[in-house]
């Protein structure tokens, strides 16, 4: 059976999208799932910092997709886990490099040999956008509780519709549950009552993220991080497991899906 | 159009436009335009930017005025994305150059938006410019950049978003919250009305006049029921 092509999307810079994509990652992988990580970000490589890979790389995106080596020699195998795999991007070229048909083209052949395909997308709505949904089944799409964030993920989602990738999901980054208890912060209610679309995860704030994307290390091989238990929440869940949501209240989410079924 | 020329003016911009696409490609047409028994189809190539489009269609239409004079155009979305921007850019080409309309755009396979009611097959472009009285019903939810412009009232089944503009020429009407920017009476008409069952919008625009909520307001939260058919039979939900 052919594996999933995930594309994770925000539209504004900064809100966890390289984060998003090397935890569920390693989360999946650590679950024996076979995963491949493309970074989409053509000329700001950033995917392989965050999983410590960087001084490991010999060929990258690019020169998959015009043909100066095999795919295999591109992927990097992570440290720790045998069945991931990164494909950085390049630094030294321009997002026109790559056209959509041919990321189309390249997702469809790693669909064939991973159970998970996940594709970082840059931020931004232009060229480099379109290069990374092009090939995605499924799209997660990440957003801070901030109202710059949400509008750019409402802009983003409404792209993605007409794109005709209707199966979006949302992971609400850097939750504050102090703040949002002051009344200082959006609430995941809100958020997802504005955004309409399914929830898949919320990730409270923490400092850990800093410290493990400095290291190179995923947070879901941390066990007392908190961020990491949310990401392999998040990770559970896309592979069909029933998790509930540990930071997010329940209560305005049987709404939103009364409200995703009446057909809006 | 001579194809010398074409390429000329393409060398003299971008280079940057020339690195992803194969040198053969003297052939690369941007948008094709093909004849249909009522007028022409525009349909942009995928790996084309607009820019491209733009510019050969311009050259195009310019280069064979009289052919393309007063003619109905279809623009075939099915395969590109276009922004509402580079479509009215498109339009406004289209009447300058050679007074054609656009009259149709197609997005997917059964699903058009018209420019104007659809009159009998190979009927002359109407001369007049009456207000069309059928409101348009928009029955999705306006995201962020979405705008919606109707030559009448305009009804939304769903949210207006911030960062969405909903801009009618009658009454704007939305059937869920309004958090973005309405504008009725767009034409000047200050009878023109706004109605929501949540209002909570950046701005509101009624004919010439402006209005911005006050701060802090918090908006009561309203709830409504929705009747359709499930199976076979009709079921009222809460939502």
């Amino acid at each position: 059976m052919a594996g999933r092509t995930i594309v994770v999307t925000s539209g504004k810079g900064g809100v966890g999208k390289t984060t998003t994509v090397a935890n569920i990652g390693t989360a999946l992988a650590k679950k024996k799932h076979s995963v491949v990580l493309i970074d989409g970000d053509i000329g700001l490589r950033n995917l392989d910092v965050v999983m410590g890979l960087e001084n490991r790389i010999v060929y990258n995106l690019v020169d998959i997709i015009e043909g100066r080596c095999r795919k295999e020699q591109a992927m990097i195998r992570d440290r720790k886990l045998g069945n991931l795999c990164v494909i950085p991007s390049a630094q030294t070229r321009d997002k026109d490099s790559v056209q959509p048909e041919q990321m189309k083209g390249l997702c469809e052949e790693l669909a064939k040999e991973f159970d998970y395909v996940f594709i970082d997308c840059p931020a931004g709505i232009e060229h480099g956008f379109k290069n990374a949904i092009a090939g995605a089944q499924l799209a997660i799409v990440v957003t801070t509780p901030e109202v710059s964030a949400i509008r750019d993920a409402d802009r983003v989602i409404g792209l993605l519709e007409a794109s005709m990738l209707r199966d979006v999901h949302l992971i609400v980054n850097r939750l504050n549950d102090r703040m949002v208890k002051k009344g200082d912060m959006m609430s995941t209610e809100d958020i997802v009552s504005l955004l309409a679309i399914p929830l898949l995860g919320i990730v409270p704030e923490s400092e850990d993220v800093v410290v493990s994307t400095n290291r190179g290390v995923p947070l879901v091989h941390d066990r007392n991080s908190r961020a990491g238990t949310a990401f392999q929440g998040i990770a559970a869940r896309l592979n069909g497991e029933d998790v509930p949501h540990s930071d997010g209240k329940e209560v305005g989410f049987r709404d939103f899906f009364r409200k995703l079924f009446s057909g809006q | 159009m001579s194809k010398g020329e074409m390429i000329r003016a393409k060398r003299g911009t971008n280079s940057k436009i020339r690195t992803h696409k194969p040198m053969e490609n003297q052939e690369f047409i941007p948008i094709q335009i093909k004849a249909n028994r009522e007028g022409f189809v525009l349909l942009p190539e995928e790996s084309a930017s607009f820019g491209e489009v733009f510019a050969y269609l311009k050259n195009r239409l310019e280069n064979s005025r009289d052919f393309f004079r007063f003619t109905r155009m279809v623009l075939d979305l099915r395969f590109t994305l276009l922004s509402i921007d580079e479509i009215q850019s498109i339009d406004h080409l289209l009447k300058e150059s050679c007074g054609a309309g656009l009259v149709e755009i197609k997005l997917k396979e059964g699903f058009s938006l018209f420019t104007e009611r659809r009159e009998k097959a190979a009927a002359p472009p109407a001369p007049s410019r009456e207000v069309e009285a059928v409101p348009l019903i928009v029955r999705h939810t306006c995201r962020s950049g979405a705008r919606i412009v109707s030559q009448s009232d305009c009804l939304v089944l769903g949210d207006v978003n911030p960062g969405a503009e909903v801009i009618a020429y009658g009454d704007v009407v939305v059937f869920g919250s309004l958090r973005g920017l309405a504008h009725a009476g767009a034409a000047g008409n200050r009878q023109a009305r706004i109605w929501a069952l949540s209002m909570e919008p950046n701005q509101l625009r009624i004919a010439d006049m402006v209005a911005v909520p006050p701060r802090g307001r918090k908006p009561v939260p309203k709830r409504y029921e929705v009747a359709e058919v499930r199976g076979e039979s009709i079921e009222v939900l809460t939502v």
